[in-house]
């Protein structure tokens, strides 16, 4: 009932409906690339620089060395969205140990995980994921692990604000009057309270990831193994005086897919809060 | 200190200037002393990287140009004290941060230093123009579509807003070469000046805004959108609170209400949020610089990325903390101008 209530708020945020939608879509697309486009994106297909619509065999039209824009497109989202989704998936977890650590122990411990978010903040993020990769080098690892280094200070600090508010609360004392170790509170009790607004936070930190992967690999610094879409971009780049589209197409899929992130996002932090819906 | 000196019978308006000044003058202090061990820390981190790389640190800082000249190698050695245990390397490589010496480049044969403060300057002069872009036109349309609230503009101004958000900067920097450099041919497609440019100084400056427009657009247009989200919902929610409601029935219009009461007060969010987002957009113009050949340290450190000259890359990761640092300290400063209620937090 209560699940009914707040999948009904989400989809009274209409903007937040066609995100989901669409990212629904992306997935699908990326699942099945191979079932859709079973021939590798980057063998050679056709002929060199065909613009979109020019031949009906290659919809998006071809790149610089003949490669189906499409394909390439499909296959790319796989790429893009795992590497977006691990990303995040390691700043949660840096960010919720920490911010829960923080918040449920204060104190020094509270000082010095605190202090430490503002490092890493300071920290210009992008320069910090390039020296990471060029130093570690250009593996899928390094790449999810760099942008997830950089990106768990907001994670941190929601989850420590959860915990401030919740770890005097009556249920967590009559755990601890039960004897129940720290760990267990932490994981088991405070934790399952303090989640919904950090899920929130998570959508939002799987856009920003994209958008630092696609910005690695427009450098030239991506996984060479990978063809994301942000390389595709910086691929095209050489060619925008004939063939501009070769880097219009695949900043467009970027474009979309974290702006429905963005109102994911939005529409969750909507269905969560009740009281700010109507600002 | 300065505010134990104004004596009591001063005027107050004096009295009140001065221990502002004072104020300030203390949260300077705070905010200086805050930033060593934030300073410590980026360096311990960068030491951590260095020893995580592959190869050892000789390498790392000779990486460059097979540098195979014993004596040089000698001097490194002694210089960063390779023999030492790796907590005296640490001790070692601070001192010699401290005396800013963050090694020697030898692909452009000179000190790190000074190449990275050879480009600082322009990175400084986009970071600024994209800030205050940002700030210019994310204000205004916060307002706009605060005060149309649920009209059109609003609307207009939200969508737009959310295009910015979502859009790569690299990718919003090429599309606008495409439109306003490849095919109406009104602005430059990249560099700082034009070669070979004799319409001297005044000339110079004017050559320069030109090829700043562009870059300054990729880099401030997403900043822009975060600061009309935030400055549209602060404004909404001020212009609710009972002040607000008190000048209005003291007789002032609409208008005057907005611009000096309710505005003013709406942009301590947005002030905060550019505090914060300082690094974020020192590591912006890294990309933006790369599509423009902006001659900044961006450009440098992709250069010094793509031929692996490390003890380059590992000064820009310093100064550009310590650039964030300084920015902070500048941000707070305003903060309490704004705001005088707030001393220090």
């Amino acid at each position: 009932m209560q699940r009914l209530e707040f999948i009904g708020r989400f989809a009274r945020n209409r903007g937040a409906l066609i995100g989901a939608v669409l990212i629904l879509v992306v997935a699908l697309m990326a699942l099945l690339a191979p079932l859709f486009f079973p021939v590798d994106p980057l063998r050679i297909v056709g002929q060199p620089e065909l613009w979109p619509g020019e031949d009906p065999d290659f919809p998006l039209g071809t790149d610089s060395l003949g490669r189906d824009m499409l394909s390439m497109i499909v296959h790319g989202a796989r790429a893009t969205l795992l590497i977006g989704l691990f990303a995040s998936a390691v700043a949660t977890l840096i960010g919720v140990s920490v911010g829960a650590t923080a918040g449920y122990f204060g104190g020094w411990i509270d000082e010095i995980a605190m202090r430490a978010a503002e490092l890493f903040q300071t920290i210009p993020n992008l320069i910090f994921v390039l020296t990471i990769v060029v130093i570690l080098g250009s593996t899928l690892a390094n790449i999810v692990i760099a942008i997830g280094i950089v990106s768990w200070t907001p994670i941190a600090r929601m989850t420590r604000a959860e915990f401030l508010a919740l770890r005097d609360r009556e249920f967590v004392q009559a755990c601890r009057a039960m004897g129940m170790g720290d760990f267990r509170i932490i994981a088991g009790e405070i934790l399952p309270n303090a989640l919904p607004p950090v899920i929130v936070l998570s959508s939002l930190v799987v856009a920003g990831a994209i958008l630092f992967e696609s910005a690695v690999s427009f450098l030239g610094l991506g996984d060479p193994n990978v063809a994301s879409w942000g390389r595709l971009v910086g691929d095209g780049r050489q060619l925008i005086r004939s063939s501009w589209y070769i880097c219009a197409i695949p900043g467009v899929a970027i474009m979309i897919t974290v702006l429905c992130l963005n109102l994911i996002g939005d529409g969750l932090n909507d269905a969560l809060n009740p009281k700010l819906r109507d600002r | 200190m300065a505010g134990e000196l104004a004596s009591p019978a001063a005027p107050p308006r004096i009295a009140r200037g001065s221990s502002r000044r004072a104020a300030a003058l203390r949260l300077l202090r705070r905010r200086l002393i805050q930033a060593v061990p934030l300073m410590l820390g980026v360096v311990v981190i960068n030491f951590v990287l260095i020893q995580l790389a592959p190869g050892s640190f000789l390498e790392l800082m000779t990486a460059e140009n097979q540098v195979s000249d014993p004596a040089t190698i000698e001097l490194l050695r002694k210089t960063y004290g390779l023999d030492d245990p790796v907590w005296l390397q640490l001790v070692k490589y601070i001192w010699a941060l401290m005396q800013f010496d963050f090694g020697f480049s030898y692909r452009q044969n000179r000190p790190v230093i000074d190449a990275i403060s050879d480009h600082l300057p322009a990175t400084l002069l986009l970071m600024i123009s994209s800030i205050t872009l940002a700030l210019a036109v994310g204000v205004s349309a916060g307002v706009v579509a605060s005060v149309k609230v649920r009209t059109f503009w609003d609307s207009l101004v939200s969508v737009a807003a959310m295009f910015f958000f979502a859009a790569p900067g690299f990718w919003l920097g090429i599309m606008l070469i495409v439109l306003f450099s490849v095919k109406l041919g009104w602005l430059p497609v990249g560099g700082m000046m034009t070669i070979g440019d004799r319409s001297g100084a005044a000339g110079g400056v004017l050559d320069i805004l030109h090829h700043l427009i562009l870059p300054t657009l990729a880099l401030g247009l997403f900043y822009a959108a975060i600061y009309t989200r935030v400055m549209r919902s602060s404004m909404l929610e001020v212009a609710q609170l009972d002040f607000v409601r008190t000048a209005r029935a003291k007789g002032l219009s609409r208008n005057q209400v907005t611009i000096s009461h309710v505005l003013r007060n709406a942009l301590l969010p947005v002030v905060t949020i550019l505090g914060v987002q300082m690094g974020t957009v020192l590591a912006g113009s890294v990309v933006i610089e790369s599509v423009f050949s902006w001659p900044g340290v961006g450009s440098l450190l992709f250069d010094s990325v793509s031929s692996r000259n490390y003890p380059v890359v590992l000064g820009i990761m310093v100064l550009g903390s310590l650039v964030v640092i300084a920015a902070n300290i500048a941000v707070d400063l305003v903060y309490m101008w704004l705001d005088p209620r707030i001393e220090i937090r």
